[in-house]
């Protein structure tokens, strides 16, 4: 055999054009129980919500876009009737869905589940009229276009799959800001209503108030206090014996590990009166000392096993190198393992503190003294104690999530290394 | 430099597996000696109790005539080279290489002009000059072999351990490797024990091979008196054999050509 032969073609057992589905039709075949899903879940809203007409018109959607499904899925080479029936059926869907929505309530919910109902409606016909897929359907497709095509489906499938990330990361955006948002709005609104329209007034009293008041500032105070203290204390307790846990073999290992996870088990009420009682006893009732030692014991089982955790990725034999070298066994942990763990520390550290700074039942049952208070239960008490300040609370509420938010930018690094252990490699 | 001397040395492990049986081994000063077996017979478990990182169940191990047992590992004057290499990940070259100097007690500590000098000999000495700022992830397979041979020579050990060293390295690398080992071996002088399963490795390497299998030493001499002459059926199955195949592989290979 030369080189000069021409390279044998897959044509010849017409293997591209018995493989051959245009993309278009892929996606929305794969796609479509997405949405026959939420078309399902707005028959069930317009069912809680006791409205018939709208019941009987999403419940004809339904069935509306199952026929569509069912139709892409005949659909093959040659198949042009299929194509067209999928003409009209859209056609008929598009008008249910106008109806449906004229049904409802119009809210931001119903124009979203309209648009999730329709726009398949409209994509359906305009794939269906693209030229490879006529093509397709009418059974005139060349060996030579369908190798062509068989090309273009792989740059049109990674788009797809980059339109569909982006749509379901849109949604996953939406939910985590709108609160954020409206939260905001609040804050800068005027008095204290929760409605009107958005950032229709804005102004900066919650915040001015908020400022130049005192209690405000004291409950800050008392809530770095108790949180940097649970941090510290947290990693002094838990750096050693997530080591101990990961490189020695000692007596009543197992059962102590386990013992960690069953505290973990039941919810938190349950050793509230028990810890209530042993602060009262010990005289910690009202100080930031009592929140302290209370968080780091509750903090301490996570923060073990995920030191534990970072400490088994730390090869041994760095340790056994380090031996040699002449280091003593803790100098080997300050010198080599510790530095290696810095990412999960920060991990746990930022864990310790996050769930300190966040803590309410605790602080709330333990400080009752106004200027014990906590940043949680500060808040919380201007709800209930001043005639619902739902402006000063939004404030405030935006201001205690600043330092968790600073740190979170802070630790970024360390945290995508540090939650993605295993990265130590010689 | 020292002798290194296994006295009826005896490993048992907690579970009872009896991973050295009552070894006696000499090894001469300046010595090159290959520690050959088979996966789990025990050749590693000797180089880690004369390194200290295993205990010594019975026996002694002398260094230099001094008996060591209970000396922790960086007392007893020794450099070891590990399989996975172990570098330090969170230090540059330079700083793995002067560590174990700048970890020495007391009058032995170096100053720092005597330890950065000797940081720029031993880089010399294994040509990684160029490399001293790096950290190891940018290394290749081969630099990192050089800076771990590096960190165990710069201490000056009196003696050298290396636990199949060339393992993780590709064919071509290895070869190259071998032949620095042994120059170095050569330049330095110091007793040194090889431990690896591979028998090409250890023929061409050692001034005399032990082969061990399941924890007790079989025949120890020179690796061509130890292949002309095997003490037992498993040194012929496991060395001569073995041998024996790659050459006649080789012959049938390129015997062909030359007719």
């Amino acid at each position: 055999m030369s080189s000069m032969d021409p390279i044998p073609r897959a044509s010849k057992s017409d293997l591209a054009r018995r493989w051959y589905v245009p993309q278009e039709i892929q996606s929305l075949r794969a796609y479509y129980p997405v949405v026959i899903f939420v078309a399902s879940l707005s028959v069930v809203i317009s069912i809680m919500r006791g409205n018939e007409d709208a019941i009987y018109s999403s419940m004809c959607i339904v069935f509306v876009h199952l026929v569509l499904l069912l139709l892409l899925r005949q659909l093959d080479h040659g198949t042009k009737n299929i194509r067209d029936g999928i003409f009209v059926i859209s056609g008929i869907g598009l008008f249910l869905s106008i109806l449906h929505h004229l049904d409802g309530p119009g809210l931001w919910i119903d124009i979203w589940f309209t648009t999730w109902m329709a726009v398949p409606f409209l994509l359906v016909p305009v794939a269906g009229s693209m030229p490879m897929v006529t093509l397709w359907v009418s059974g005139r497709l060349t060996v030579k276009a369908a190798e062509l095509g068989l090309r273009m489906n792989r740059v049109m499938a990674e788009k797809h799959s980059h339109a569909l990330h982006h749509l379901v990361l849109l949604h996953a955006v939406t939910i985590v800001a709108l609160p954020l948002l409206w939260i905001l709005d609040v804050a800068v609104s005027p008095g204290n209503s929760l409605g009107g329209g958005f950032m229709d007034e804005v102004t900066g009293e919650h915040f001015e108030k908020l400022v130049s008041s005192e209690s405000f500032w004291l409950w800050t105070r008392n809530s770095f206090i108790v949180s940097i203290g649970t941090t510290l204390l947290g990693l002094a307790l838990a750096i050693p014996a997530g080591y101990a846990f990961s490189r020695f073999r000692f007596r009543g290992r197992d059962p102590a590990m386990f013992a960690f996870l069953l505290v973990q088990m039941f919810p938190g009420v349950i050793i509230l009166v028990p810890y209530f009682l042993v602060m009262k006893a010990l005289g910690l009732l009202n100080t930031s000392l009592g929140l302290i030692l209370a968080y780091s014991v509750t903090a301490l089982p996570l923060c073990v096993w995920m030191l534990k955790g970072f400490f088994d990725t730390v090869p041994r034999e760095l340790e056994e190198a380090a031996l040699v070298d002449g280091c003593s066994q803790t100098q080997v942990f300050w010198r080599i393992v510790l530095p290696l763990s810095l990412p999960a520390v920060a991990v746990t550290a930022l864990f310790s503190f996050l769930a300190a700074w966040n803590e309410f039942l605790l602080a709330l049952t333990f400080n009752t003294s106004e200027e014990m208070y906590t940043l949680p239960v500060g808040l919380a008490s201007l709800i209930s104690s001043t005639g619902q300040a739902w402006g000063d609370f939004a404030a405030a509420s935006l201001l205690v999530s600043l330092p968790v938010v600073i740190l979170f930018i802070a630790f970024q690094r360390f945290l995508i290394e540090g939650l993605s252990a295993g990265g130590v490699k010689g | 430099m020292v002798n290194v001397i296994y006295r009826g040395v005896t490993k048992r492990y907690d579970n009872g597996f009896m991973a050295v049986d009552n070894l006696d081994l000499e090894i001469d000063d300046g010595e090159f000696l290959v520690l050959l077996g088979p996966s789990g017979c025990g050749k590693s478990t000797t180089l880690r109790m004369l390194a200290g990182l295993e205990e010594v169940t019975q026996g002694d191990v002398l260094i230099g005539g001094a008996r060591v047992n209970d000396l922790p590992p960086g007392a007893r004057g020794i450099g070891m080279v590990f399989q996975s290499y172990a570098l330090y990940p969170h230090m540059t070259i330079a700083d793995n290489l002067s560590f174990g100097l700048r970890m020495m007690k007391g009058d032995e500590r170096p100053d720092d002009d005597d330890i950065r000098w000797r940081v720029g000999e031993t880089a010399d000495l294994l040509g990684i000059t160029a490399e001293l700022e790096k950290k190891p992830k940018q290394l290749s397979g081969g630099q990192r072999q050089r800076v771990a041979l590096g960190r165990a020579l710069i201490k000056r050990p009196r003696v050298l351990l290396m636990d199949e060293p060339l393992s993780n390295l590709d064919a071509e690398l290895r070869q190259q490797m071998r032949i620095e080992i042994r120059r170095l071996h050569d330049e330095l002088g110091m007793t040194t024990v090889y431990v690896t399963h591979d028998q090409i490795e250890a023929m061409t390497l050692a001034d005399r091979i032990a082969v061990l299998n399941e924890g007790a030493l079989q025949q120890h001499g020179a690796p061509m008196d130890v292949y002309r002459n095997p003490a037992n059926p498993f040194i012929e199955g496991f060395l001569c054999a073995h041998l024996d195949d790659i050459v006649e592989t080789a012959n049938d290979l390129f015997g062909g050509e030359e007719e």
